[in-house]
Order: C-alpha cells, then structure tokens, then sequence
C-alpha cells in the first residue's frame, strides 16, 4: 500500500519540476502574445520566433509565440481566447479566417486588449476587428504583382505548389499569380501536402504529364525545398521559370544557383518584430504610427543576395 | 438414475459427415432426468461433434433427435437453449474482466422500469448471484466481484449454476475438469453432483475415468465415431473403462509398463 | 496485503482480507480521480494569478475539455465494445464541410443541413462497423481507410464546389434557425449578465458590448459534453445494453455463446461515435460560422488518449465513461494550463506523453489486480 503512495508522490514530484523552472522566468515588462496560424512543422515561423524573441529583448518586454499544433484554425480561436484571459498588454495574432478568427480577436479588442494583425488578413479586415493596424504583405496582391512580372518574362503556363491548400491565403497567392498572367486558374494549382518526399513526387508527376509548363511558383520553404530537388532530379533546373513566395536557406542557394528567377519577400522578420516594437512604445510613450505597414512584397534576384544569404532562415 | 422415467433426450443412430469424412457413424443415447451420463472418448473419438449435434451447433447427416419424446430438428444453438440444452464450453462463456452478477446475467439481463426507460436491475441480479453462488457453496466477496479473481474450477461452478439458473433441462459439460487442479476437480465434481439431484440431466464429456466413475450414473464410450456401449454404474471397472476407450489392445502392453497409472 | 493479489483456492481466505482501500483502487475512474485532483493542484499553484481561473480562463479550458469529452464518450464507448475509431477527426472536418455546402452553397435551411449530416454521418458509422465485423478485420485498419477517405472528400467537395478549402457564412445562414442554437447557442445569459453587473466576472471595457460580460453564458457545446457523459454513464453501468458493450469488448465469442448480439452492439458503437465526432463538428460550425478542410486534425488520437488516461483499456471490455470525461478534463487543462503557467508550449508534448504513460502504467497495474493475474 505505502508503496502506491510513494509512486504517485514520486509521479507528482516529477510532473511539478517544470513548473517551478517555468514560473521563475518572468519578467517585469509588458507582456505581448504572437498567435500564429502555422502548424508545428511549418520551418518559415522560426523567424517570427526569432523576430519577436530579439524584440522581447531590445524593448524588455515578455513575449511568448503559440500556434495550433495542426494547424486547425478552430483550435487557434481558442488560443487567442486564452491568450486575452491571461491578460497580456497586446496580442498579435495573424488572420487566416476571418469568421472564425473575428469573433475571439473582437472580444479579445473589447476586454481592453491592444491587438496587431500580422501576416494574414488584410487591412480592411485588421480594421473590422478593431486591431490598432495591420503589418504584412496582402497575399492576393503580392501574387498579382508576380504574375505581372512573370507575364513580362513570357510565362503563359505554370504550376502552383499549394502546401496549405487549407489556408485561404495560399490559395489567394495562386489566383493572383494566375491573375496577374491574365490566365485561368484551373488544375494548375495542386495539393503537395506537407511531407518533403510526397511534396517532391506530386511536383515530378505533374511536370511529367504537363511538359509544356512553362513556371512553377512555390509558397514557401516547404513547397520550394522539394521542388528544387525535383527539378533536379527531372533536368529541368535553370530550365523552367520557378519563382518563390518566401526566402530560405535553400531558396537562397536556388536563386543564386539561378535555378529560382525570384523569390518574393514578405520580410516576416518585420512583421514579427515591429508591432512588438509598436506596441511597447504605445503602451509606455502613447504614440502610433498613423497607418498600415506593408512588410512586403519585395523581389529577391540574384543581385544583392549577402545579407539574405547571411541571416536567412534566422532573421530573413 | 430414475428408469422408471422416459428418456428427456434420445439421440438416435446419429450420423455426421464432414464431406469423406465420417465423424459419427451411428451413435445412440439417452439422458434421463436426473442422471449424469459420462460420454467418454479420447481426443478425437467424435465427443466434441456429438455434443454439438445434440446442442444445434451442426445438424446430424442422418438419425434423429427425441426432446422429451418429440422430434426435434435444432436450426442453431439458440434453438437448442430455448428448449433447454445448455452447454458449458470448454473455454468459458465468461468475461474475466466483468463482475460475478453481471457475467451471470449476460444476455439475459432482468429489467426494471424507471419511467419510460429500462435500466439493468443490479439489486435483483446481485441478490440472485449471491444466493446460487451460494447454494454451489462459494462465497463471493460481492456480487461485484470479477471473474478474473476465481480460480478455474470456481469459474466452471458460476457457468453451470448460471445455466441451470436460466432453465436448462440437459446441461452438456465439454471437459469441465480438463485443466483443472485436483482440489478445483473435487469442487466441479461435488457442483455436478448438486445439479444432478435438482433433476437436471447433465453430460458429462471427459477422457478422464477417475473424474467420470465419481459422479457418474451411466457410461457411454466412444471410439472413431462409434459407441462401445453404455454401461451402469458399478458394473463396470475403471480398468475396463479405459481398454473401451483407448480402442482395446494396443493400450494393455503399454499399460504393463507404465504401471496402470495411465 | 501482497497475498490479497494472490487468487487462492479457497474462498474463505480471501473474504475478509480485501481492505476497502483497495476495493476503491479497483476501479477504472482512479487514475482519472488522480489526475484531476493532481493537475488542478498545481495550476492552482502555480498559475492561480496568471488569468486561468478568471471566467475567461475557466471557459477557455472548459471549452477544450467538453470538446474533448464529446468525443471521448464515443471513443470510450467504442473502445469498451471492443473496437476503435480513426476516422473521428476526419469525420468532424467532413460533417462540417457537409453543413457548410448544404446551407452555405446549396442554401437548405440549416436545420435540415444539420439533419441530413447527422444522417449521414451516422450512416458512415454504420457502414465502418458494418465493415469490421462482416469482415473480422482490425477496427484500426478499417477505420484508418475513413481517416483518409473523410478527409479527403472534406477537401475536395468544397474546392470543387466553391473553390476554395473553407467555406464561411454559415453564421449568416443561420439567423433565426430553431436548430441551430440548440448547437451553437449559449444558456444562462441573464445569469452571466448579473454575475458582471454585480462584479463577480470581469466586464468588457470598450467597444460595442461594454457593459456586457466577457463570458456571456453557457455555450451549448458544454452542455452537449455533460449530457453526453451522463447518458453514456448510465447506459453503460445501468441498462441491459451497457452489460452487452462490456461484454461485446471482454470476451465477443463468450459473449455470442451467452447470446449477446455483439455484431449490433459494435455497430452501434461505430454510429454512436459518429454521432459524438458530428455533435462536436455542428457546434464547431455552428460556434465560428465556417468549415474548414483541416478541422478536426489528430482529434482521434485525442480522444484515445483521454479515454485512456480515464482508465479505460485498449483491449477492450473495461473502461468507464466518467473516467473517460475526468480524462478529457486533465487533457483540456493541461493544454491550456501550460501556458497559462508560462511554460514554453512546445513541452506540452513532453507532459502528455508523460501522462498517457503513467495513466497506462496504472491502469495495467488495476487490471492485474482486477483479473489476479501476476
């Protein structure tokens, strides 16, 4: 019997430890809540991480980042609702769906919570839900913009790797690229999911039965890492015209490879790091930038590629 | 053994056949009400297809089946239940991780009605668990307790008692004692003999002569699908029992030189 | 105490030697009991100021823990007959999207939506245990296949229909629905509004609900979870039905020869599961006023594992529903305790698998006392 009783206080001891690790880390700044959208194997927020870590420790401010695990937006309502009960002085959250994001970042405004949308969304919708402003590229117009330039590099065909076709925002990526090419949609736009292996396979299959693809447009490191090894599997690296939403380590050795022609930068480093910025000094000095800022979208070629290649993966 | 009474169940030159192969080749039996018929046979001699015929399980080739002088004609096993015939397998029909009460009760929960709804009446099944569990004379913790804790033989003792609790008028025993220890042997045996006296004919399958000459009231053998006989209790020797059931001679040489402890 | 273990011949012995701790220890509730007193002890301790027990806080965990609980319930059951389920998670992400295109895109009014997914849903549950005992196949197998088919259709109905992975205005489709709040609603408003009024919760501060409380009033989502528990209790410990579930899941063939129909038994388990994942996915939808193609992601093995950590054993044939809800409880605040003790998240992992283990642990130690063997 005394043994029972032993093993469950042993059991307790070990379950507290953390705890009391956790408790004594603390500190006496605002505290601010980035809540973002990405699933747990998403490797393109390990600069937000990053970004609002270095901004946590410039300003002296608490920050904490947290995500749905999945991915599954139901769930990261319920963050952002936890979130405001612990009541920080500002969350930062991106929104991916509006009507399931709406309602919690509303309550989250009334019950005296300052809150900056970051990433996704779009500024009408930041100014809806009552957000102080809006930091980050609009997806739909940043695809537009680079189906324009495709277009100019002759594009009339390509391929969309969608590797979080249930974001809509990836899906805006793609119709504004294929807006800004003046053509349709359709079937050029698939499912990769987000295994490396099955990601690279998809993207080898479609080529294969649609030879005469003339570009493929990727929408981050985790489409575009695969797909570089893809094309070079297949031969037809340096041959198609691949362009790229985001930066990575990879990308950057692509681009300079000249196996990608761009990569778009939406510069998450900043959106990560200046509304921490923003918000601390709101809350200490009441002052506030008078509008939206577009971290994005910027054009990454092979010029001027150093101090990309230096921090990317880490602050680009 | 009550002759002056007509036979509850008569089985009558039953044949099985499992495609060529000829599994029972003419067997005749008859149970009366309150004996204990040992139906004897090594493995193989056609035991476990003879009981499955009398208990609807598979429908005999040819011959005829008698239930208390009619002719029956068993569809599945259920029909044999609902007349009557209970079987208590060799591997039991009981849930080591479910409680005494409700194994017992296990497709025949008792019901009250509370309302519009019909909930399992545990007072009811708890009472009438502890009594038989009782009168087979093993005390239960609680009605609560589970079938895992018994022992085999207290386990064999629940699903007679719960079958004859329910009804049955033939209770066929398919090795109850097989892979039991000689005390939990003893304890089976003695609930056996219970049973008996309450007028209940019971079957009492095993390859085992000592286990059969203890309860025992008549003796049937069987070898390769055939009966070798029945004979009454005391007019046969434990000796004779065994030569009819290893099929004769070949047993007597190895017999010598294992000293007659076979 | 040690020879209390030890299943001895005679009867007599033991009777009086089993003390009444350890009778309490037999049962499959414990570690769930356990659990639920161990971690509310220690968020009490260490996040009591953190906003966790302000009734922003409370709700936010009870709501994780009632969605966890509806569908533990199915899970539980299911797993007590002897079976289990992996299309759960698809299958909420499914009947979402079927509200959505019935109501959204097809423009039926939504309580027939909401009718015909269940229906449907049901039907599939039906269809997964038709399967597995027609065939003698693994649940797992079975209903890993539905993981994949679910999803799968979950995706592509609606990017063929609308083009598009999500599909919003659910909310605006069900104004003035009767029953659409029997899901999405909430209950006690006037009661919330008075605790504000009166200072007990915290108020909104800003805006247009200023005045309101933060927490308007019950949402329907944790009623369905306490409704689902109790009637899931009492039918698994007070009907005919519930002995033929354990019975279905300790021993199917013993319980065939005892004339329990076990095929039905399992079969409705499947659809009852069915119904659990459905009731969460309407109010889901019914709650945020869309449906997304990645709903539901893993909640299977969520519901496993609070059935587990509620005492119930993947073999089959023992387990308890209170015990699977207690589990679903420890699940939803741990996960949201965590952060509200400032651990980092990512550890959460590390104390649900330290918790599965030592849930598991117990629960084989429980059944060796239960069954005698050593």
């Amino acid at each position: 019997m005394t043994s029972i009783t032993k093993k469950l206080a042993l059991a307790a001891a070990v379950v507290a430890a953390p705890f009391a690790l956790a408790t004594s880390v603390a500190a006496d700044g605002e505290k601010y809540v980035l809540v973002s959208h990405a699933p747990d194997s998403d490797s393109w927020w390990n600069t937000i991480k990053n970004g609002i870590a270095l901004a946590g420790d410039q300003m002296g401010v608490e920050v904490e980042y947290r995500n749905p695990p999945t991915g599954d937006l139901a769930d990261m309502a319920r963050i952002i609702e936890q979130a405001a009960a612990s009541g920080p002085n500002g969350i930062i959250t991106t929104l991916s769906d509006y009507d399931v994001l709406s309602g919690p970042i509303k309550a989250a405004v009334d019950s005296g919570i300052d809150v900056i949308i970051m990433n996704s969304g779009t500024p009408d919708q930041a100014r809806e839900v009552g957000a102080l402003m809006y930091v980050g590229q609009p997806e739909y117009d940043a695809g537009y913009a680079a189906g324009v330039r495709a277009k100019g590099d002759g594009v009339g065909s390509f391929l969309c790797v969608n590797h979080y076709i249930s974001s809509p925002s990836s899906t805006e990526r793609c119709q504004g690229f294929a807006d800004g090419l003046g053509v349709d949609l359709g079937n050029q736009m698939i499912d990769s999911g987000q295994d490396p292996a099955e990601i690279k396979n998809r993207v080898l299959a479609y080529l294969n039965s649609n030879p005469e693809t003339d570009a493929i447009l990727t929408l981050g490191p985790t489409s575009a890492d695969p797909t570089l090894l893809a094309l070079d599997e297949n031969g037809m690296a340096g041959d198609i015209y691949f362009g790229t939403f985001d930066l990575g380590e990879e990308i950057v050795k692509g681009i300079k490879a000249g196996v990608i022609n761009w990569g778009i930068d939406q510069q998450p480093f900043l959106q990560a790091y200046l509304p921490v910025v923003v918000l601390t000094n709101y809350h200490r000095y009441g002052v506030l930038p008078g509008n939206n800022i577009n971290s994005g979208p910027g054009f990454v070629t092979a010029d001027g590629l150093e101090k990309v290649e230096e921090f990317a993966g880490e602050y680009r | 053994m009550n002759p002056e009474h007509a036979p509850l169940i008569q089985m009558k030159n039953i044949e099985k056949h499992f495609g060529r192969v000829i599994a029972l080749a003419g067997v005749s039996v008859d149970v009366f009400p309150g004996e204990c018929h040992c139906l004897l046979g090594d493995n193989g001699a056609g035991k476990s297809t003879f009981i499955k015929t009398m208990s609807g399980v598979h429908k005999p080739t040819k011959g005829e089946i008698l239930f208390e002088g009619q002719q029956m004609h068993f569809a599945d096993p259920r029909d044999a239940i609902s007349a009557g015939i209970a079987t208590v397998h060799q591997h039991l029909a009981m849930i080591p991780l479910m409680s005494v009460s409700r194994n017992f009760f296990m497709g025949n929960e008792p019901v009250k009605k509370i309302g519009p709804m019909n909930f399992f009446d545990h007072d009811y099944a708890n009472k009438v668990t502890m009594d038989e569990m009782s009168k087979m004379g093993i005390n239960l913790r609680g009605p609560d307790q589970a079938v895992g804790t018994l022992s085999g033989g207290e386990r064999q003792t629940v699903a007679i008692a719960r079958a004859v609790h329910f009804g049955a008028k033939v209770l066929i025993l398919d090795e109850p004692t097989s892979a039991l220890g000689v005390r939990q042997t003893a304890n089976v045996l003695a609930t056996i003999d219970k049973v008996r006296k309450q007028g209940v004919a019971v079957v009492f399958i095993t390859h085992n002569v000592r286990h059969a000459l203890a309860v025992g009231d008549r003796f049937t053998v069987l070898n390769r699908g055939q009966t070798l006989g029945t004979s009454q209790r005391g007019q046969i020797t434990p000796d004779e029992l065994q030569d009819m059931m290893a099929g004769g001679q070949e047993l007597v040489a190895l017999e010598g030189s294992l000293g007659g402890t076979v | 105490m040690t020879s209390a273990t030890k299943p001895t011949a005679n009867t007599d012995e033991r009777v009086k030697e089993i003390s009444n701790f350890r009778n309490a220890l037999i049962r499959p509730e414990l570690g769930g009991i356990v659990g639920t007193v161990a971690v509310f002890s220690f968020f009490l301790l260490f996040a009591f100021d953190s906003g966790m027990f302000n009734s922003q806080g409370i709700m936010n965990w009870s709501q994780i823990s009632a969605q966890f609980m509806i569908i533990a319930v199915g899970a539980c059951l299911l797993m007590i007959a002897g079976e289990f389920d992996l299309s759960v998670g698809s299958m909420i992400g499914f009947a979402g999207m079927l509200i959505a295109i019935f109501s959204v895109t097809l423009g039926w009014p939504v309580w027939m939506a909401i009718i015909v997914t269940f229906v449907i849903a049901v039907s599939i549950g039906a269809l997964n245990g038709f399967i597995v005992v027609r065939t003698g196949l693994p649940s797992f197998i079975v209903t890993l296949a539905f993981l994949f088919i679910l999803r799968g259709f979950a995706i592509y109905l609606p990017q063929t229909i609308e083009r598009k992975t999500i599909i919003g205005g659910v909310s605006d489709a069900a104004q003035g629905d009767w029953l659409a709040p029997v899901f999405g609603g909430k209950i006690f408003t006037g009661f919330f509004q008075w605790m504000g009024d009166n200072g007990i919760i915290a108020v909104f501060e800003r805006g247009t609900r200023k005045g309101q409380p933060v927490v308007e009033g019950l949402p329907m989502l944790i009623v369905w979870a306490i409704a689902l528990v109790i009637v899931g209790h009492i039918i698994l410990t007070k009907t005919k039905f519930g002995n033929w579930i354990f019975a279905a899941g300790g021993d199917a063939e013993a319980a065939r020869n005892s004339g329990v129909p076990v095929n039905k038994v399992k079969i409705l388990m499947f659809m009852f599961t069915a119904f659990c994942a459905t009731v969460f996915a309407v109010c889901q939808v019914m709650e945020f006023g869309s449906a997304g193609a990645d709903r539901g992601l893993l909640k299977e093995f969520e519901a496993i594992i609070a059935v587990v950590i509620g005492g119930a054993l993947l073999t089959g044939g023992y387990g308890s529903v209170i015990g699977a809800a207690l589990g679903a409880l420890i699940f939803g605040v741990v996960q949201q305790g965590l952060f509200f003790a400032g651990v980092e998240s990512s550890l959460f992992r590390v104390f649900l698998g330290v918790i599965l283990l030592g849930a598991v642990i117990l629960n084989t130690y429980i059944r060796r006392i239960i069954t005698g063997e050593r």
